[in-house]
């Protein structure tokens, strides 16, 4: 059967997602490779949400044989694994998931990787970090991979708790998937849009020109921008600014009805106050014009530098106005007048599009680039989300460490006893305790039972060292909160529960995606779930 | 049936992790919490109920059967199709046409050792109360508004001196979801919090027939008016290409008549089977909270939610966790009737036709009562026959101010209640 149209095997299988995210964000997935450090529970079903998606290729570096205790958390393990390799294993469950996807495996410490081939990580698009990794480590991937812009993610799954914490160096997100990316223009109509309303709606009032039947079937855009023409009148030329005001213009719709059940014009009353909004750039969109790489464009500029400056400089020279998406929304009328009014707004953000156009190609011939670098349909996407863009600056490990700690965001939270602050310090109590060079074997805090006091003593020091190191002002009433928390991760003896193992999975593949996709908004930097109270929260440490 | 025999040769390692909640005492454990061997014994003698072998379902599974629970039971009505295996990892291509229930059943059996699970590939109301009341849990992950309302409905009515069933029901969409756990007349049920679902915002017939705007009318008029005036009783299947196609083609026909823009195959599969967008890792995510509250409910090794998880991915990282009220009007776990306000000129057939706009009353075979007589009948035959004059009469000519409106329903195991009030 040959449809024109009709759906490839592939877009198939992969229907419910391309929904979400298209051809483009699944093109970036299948040339994607992931490296994998340990493959935990928690490391392993993230692999299983991005197999399932088709990622191009995934490496799992472990060096452990699999115990029995991995086949009680860990779901791409058998009976017949006890005592291989655990990287292999877990690749070869996992490429069952997926023929189209290509799994590797390095029966290796990620440790031996650093010292003898560190070269290797630049093939990576990213990092997920899983398992009982010591700071050092954590570090030294840092130090190598967040210069190169490749993001990790370091993931901390015990007991009831997790954590993952993102090193992403500079992010763009074009494709945010906003609600609606509707701009109707009411309050500045271009030229076009206003020669419809005279056309179509100047009679409104008139019933000797306008039948019953076109009266009730006038799009709700052409009544309200007709109705603003009179408002403006009587108003100095304003439009209603306030909320009594805009009641008041509500009433004045109301008054032009001819009967009672006009939908066009309820219509048009229900988008006074969605749609009455003064033009301007929103924040994020305005953070990015005046920042210093898209004012001060070079050679090396990225394509989203180039267009977001070509749009900058298109707004200077249209009234503060941003390119026009040219989306309308679905409303009463006649067929016919309805494709007109859609052909109108398309065919001013075709316009705006040329002129945004012309701009990239002389912005790139200025830089001594191709003028035809940057294709138009990566410039149309921008033009369409220019309003709703997003840039996400994040903070490598080692300035979370090292440099300087954001200690504001730990001691705001810290006299709250509830507060997922207290899992977060845990945990970095936590890897404190098996990076501390007397702990060779790793050793979890809580592994046996008559050493859970003690350890437990161990982790609240580590906090308080933390805490001293950071000049965060503490007490025993302070850090209640934490103390229950430490008490919580002892208890798992630095095991993972499944369900919380493959919960991590679940929000660490989301992020992936979003970060190889660039589409939808990344979390920055730090988010911590606790499986009692079944919250997040994210920080940005 | 006959009896499966679980290998029980474990390693006592095996369940090291999760031998460490269950024995160890945690901060915030309830009081009653005996750390020991006894909640592990309890967890393997339970009996729990799955619903829905699907995106969640999988999951859901392979949690609970790592999660110490031994004697699982599932039930789920469908097969295997290609658009599920980008996330039902449970099934592989040659799986494509097979039950969902017993394949994941027999995956998990085959993976998990010493796990019962017992597969069911029939329809959550072909079994009876009997079937219901052997389980001490039920774990729901489905996509259907109505199963959903017809599984609460039957645990709430199942609530009496020995038997109270909590339902854990998970849900998803796109990168969002929720998790919920209801205890059956103590905390908000499914029915309490139906109006926290959008209504559907119905596309009046005048536009379908005569001035259609978008890609999605011309599809519809597709199927709800060209394909019964070209195909007479044929009924569509969804899942035949041959029918969706013959609805594409009409749709584009349609579309290129009033130069509309945009009419795709997918939009078409979308439109007419109502696809929501599922990924494999919202469904993770959704589906281990569901199991980490079985989990706490069964051992009360921590304490569990009350009662209510929404979890949004597309920007950030947000979960919104809140307690839900329980509705004192609700249908279904309140004993009281709702309030009504119906326009006494209008007639019993547009108020019914009125009802199928809320969520909350949109039925497939609705019969309504008065206190004091029938309005409208669906069935014997006699009496929709009797009461079917009653459809053209105006409502003041029905019923009075005050009166007490019955609504029942073969889909569903309980009556909604309305007092009557006349709106101007």
């Amino acid at each position: 059967m040959s449809v024109p149209g009709a759906p490839t095997a592939k877009e198939k299988k992969y229907d419910r997602q391309l929904r979400l995210w298209g051809a483009g964000g699944q093109e970036a997935l299948e040339t994607a490779h992931i490296l994998l450090i340990n493959a935990t529970a928690a490391g392993t079903e993230t692999l299983k949400n991005l197999v399932l998606p088709g990622i191009g290729r995934f490496t799992i570096v472990d060096n452990a044989a699999v115990t029995d205790e991995d086949l009680g958390t860990n779901f791409f393990l058998d009976d017949n694994s006890i005592g291989l390799s655990r990287a292999q294993k877990t690749c070869e469950l996992l490429c069952e998931l997926n023929p189209e996807v290509q799994g590797h495996f390095i029966n290796d410490t990620i440790e031996n990787i650093l010292k003898s081939a560190p070269e290797k990580l630049k093939d990576f698009t990213i990092v997920i970090a899983t398992g009982d990794i010591p700071t050092a480590t954590l570090l030294s991937l840092d130090s190598i991979l967040y210069p190169l812009g490749i993001p990790i993610f370091a993931v901390r799954c015990v007991g009831f708790t997790m954590t993952c914490r993102l090193a992403l160096s500079e992010h763009p997100i074009v494709e945010t998937h906003p609600a609606s990316t509707v701009d109707l223009r009411l309050f500045n109509p271009f030229p076009e849009l206003a020669a419809l309303v005279d056309e179509k709606a100047s009679s409104m009032d008139d019933k000797e020109k306008m039948t019953t039947h076109e009266h009730g079937h006038l799009p709700y855009v052409l009544i309200l921008l007709q109705a603003l023409q009179e408002w403006r009148s009587t108003h100095d030329n304003n439009p209603p600014s306030n909320y009594s005001q805009k009641n008041e213009f509500k009433s004045l719709l109301r008054s032009k009805m001819w009967n009672a059940d006009e939908e066009n014009f309820e219509e048009a009353i229900a988008a006074v106050l969605p749609h009455f909004n003064v033009p301007s750039i929103p924040s994020d969109t305005k953070a990015i014009f005046q920042d210093e790489k898209c004012t001060n464009l070079t050679k090396e500029s990225t394509s989203f530098w180039i267009v977001a400056r070509a749009i900058k400089d298109f707004t200077e020279k249209n009234d503060g106005l941003l390119p026009l998406p040219g989306a309308l929304p679905d409303m009463k009328a006649e067929s016919k007048d309805y494709i007109r009014l859609q052909n109108t707004y398309k065919a001013k953000a075709r316009a705006d599009l040329a002129v945004v156009v012309g701009i990239v190609k002389d912005l790139l011939v200025g830089l001594g680039r191709g003028s035809g670098e940057i294709a138009e349909s990566e410039v149309e996407t921008f033009c369409k989300h220019a309003g709703y863009i997003k840039l996400i600056r994040g903070r490598s490990l080692n300035a979370e460490y090292e440099q300087s700690p954001r200690a504001q965001v730990i001691s705001s939270d810290l006299s709250d006893p509830t507060s997922l602050i207290h899992y977060y310090l845990g945990l970095r109590a936590y890897e404190a305790f098996i990076s501390d060079e007397g702990n060779t074997q790793r050793t979890a805090p809580g592994a046996e039972d008559p050493i859970v006091d003690t350890d437990a003593g161990k982790l609240n020091k580590h906090v308080t060292e933390l805490l001293d190191k950071l000049s965060i002002t503490h007490s025993p009433e302070l850090l209640e909160g934490t103390e229950k928390a430490i008490g919580e991760i002892v208890r798992a003896g630095g095991g993972e529960l499944h369900n919380i193992a493959s919960l991590t999975g679940g929000i660490v593949a989301q992020e992936v995606i979003k970060v190889i996709t660039k589409q939808y908004i990344t979390m920055n930097n730090t988010v911590v779930f606790d499986g009692i109270s079944s919250r997040s929260q994210v920080y940005q440490l | 049936m006959a009896t499966t025999t679980v290998l029980t040769t474990e390693s006592p390692d095996r369940w090291k992790y999760l031998n460490n909640i269950l024995t160890r005492r945690g901060p915030y454990s309830d009081e009653t919490f005996e750390p020991g061997d006894e909640p592990k014994a309890f967890l393997a003698d339970l009996k729990i109920l799955v619903i829905g072998a699907g995106g969640l379902g999988c999951e859901i599974l392979k949690n609970l059967a790592l999660s110490g629970f031994k004697d699982i039971h599932v039930i789920d009505m469908d097969t295997i199709d290609i658009s599920n295996l980008n996330r039902q990892f449970l099934f592989r291509e040659a799986d494509v046409g097979k039950s969902k229930a017993e394949v994941a059943a027999a995956f998990v059996m085959k993976r998990v050792r010493g796990v019962k699970i017992t597969p069911f590939n029939c329809a959550i109301q072909d079994k009876d109360d009997e079937y219901y009341k052997q389980f001490k849990i039920v774990v729901c992950g489905l996509d259907s508004v109505e199963a959903r309302r017809w599984i609460n409905a039957t645990l709430v009515n199942l609530v009496g001196e020995e038997t109270l069933i909590p339902l854990i029901d998970g849900g998803t969409e796109g990168f969002k979801g929720q998790a919920r756990v209801i205890l059956p007349t103590i905390s908000c049920c499914y029915e309490c919090t139906l109006d926290m679902l959008t209504p559907r915002a119905a596309v009046p017939l005048c536009t379908l027939a005569s001035i259609p705007r978008q890609p999605a009318h011309c599809i519809e008029w597709a199927s709800v008016i060209q394909w019964p005036k070209e195909k007479g009783d044929l009924k569509i299947d969804m899942d035949d290409p041959e029918h969706v196609t013959w609805l594409y083609t009409k749709a584009l026909g349609r579309a290129k008549e009033f130069n509309i823009p945009g009419v795709t195959y997918a939009m078409t599969q979308g439109v007419i089977k109502n696809i929501i967008p599922a990924i494999a890792s919202t469904n993770a995510i959704v589906a281990a909270s569901c199991c980490n509250e079985a989990l706490k409910i069964a051992t009360t090794a921590s304490p569990y939610l009350d009662n209510y998880m929404m979890y949004t991915g597309d920007e950030s990282v947000y979960t919104f966790t809140f307690q839900h009220d329980k509705k004192d009007d609700c249908p279904v776990c309140g004993n009281l009737p709702q309030d009504l306000a119906v326009d006494p000129e209008s007639t019993l057939e547009q108020l019914m036709e009125k009802l199928q706009e809320r969520p909350e009353t949109t039925l497939k075979k609705p019969s309504l009562r008065t206190s004091t007589k029938s309005l409208y009948l669906q069935a014997p035959k006699q009496l929709e026959e009797q009461t079917r004059p009653n459809l053209e009469k105006q409502l003041k000519e029905l019923m009075e101010p005050g009166d007490e409106l019955s609504i029942s329903d073969p889909g569903m195991p309980f009556n909604l209640r309305f007092i009557i009030s006349f709106s101007s």
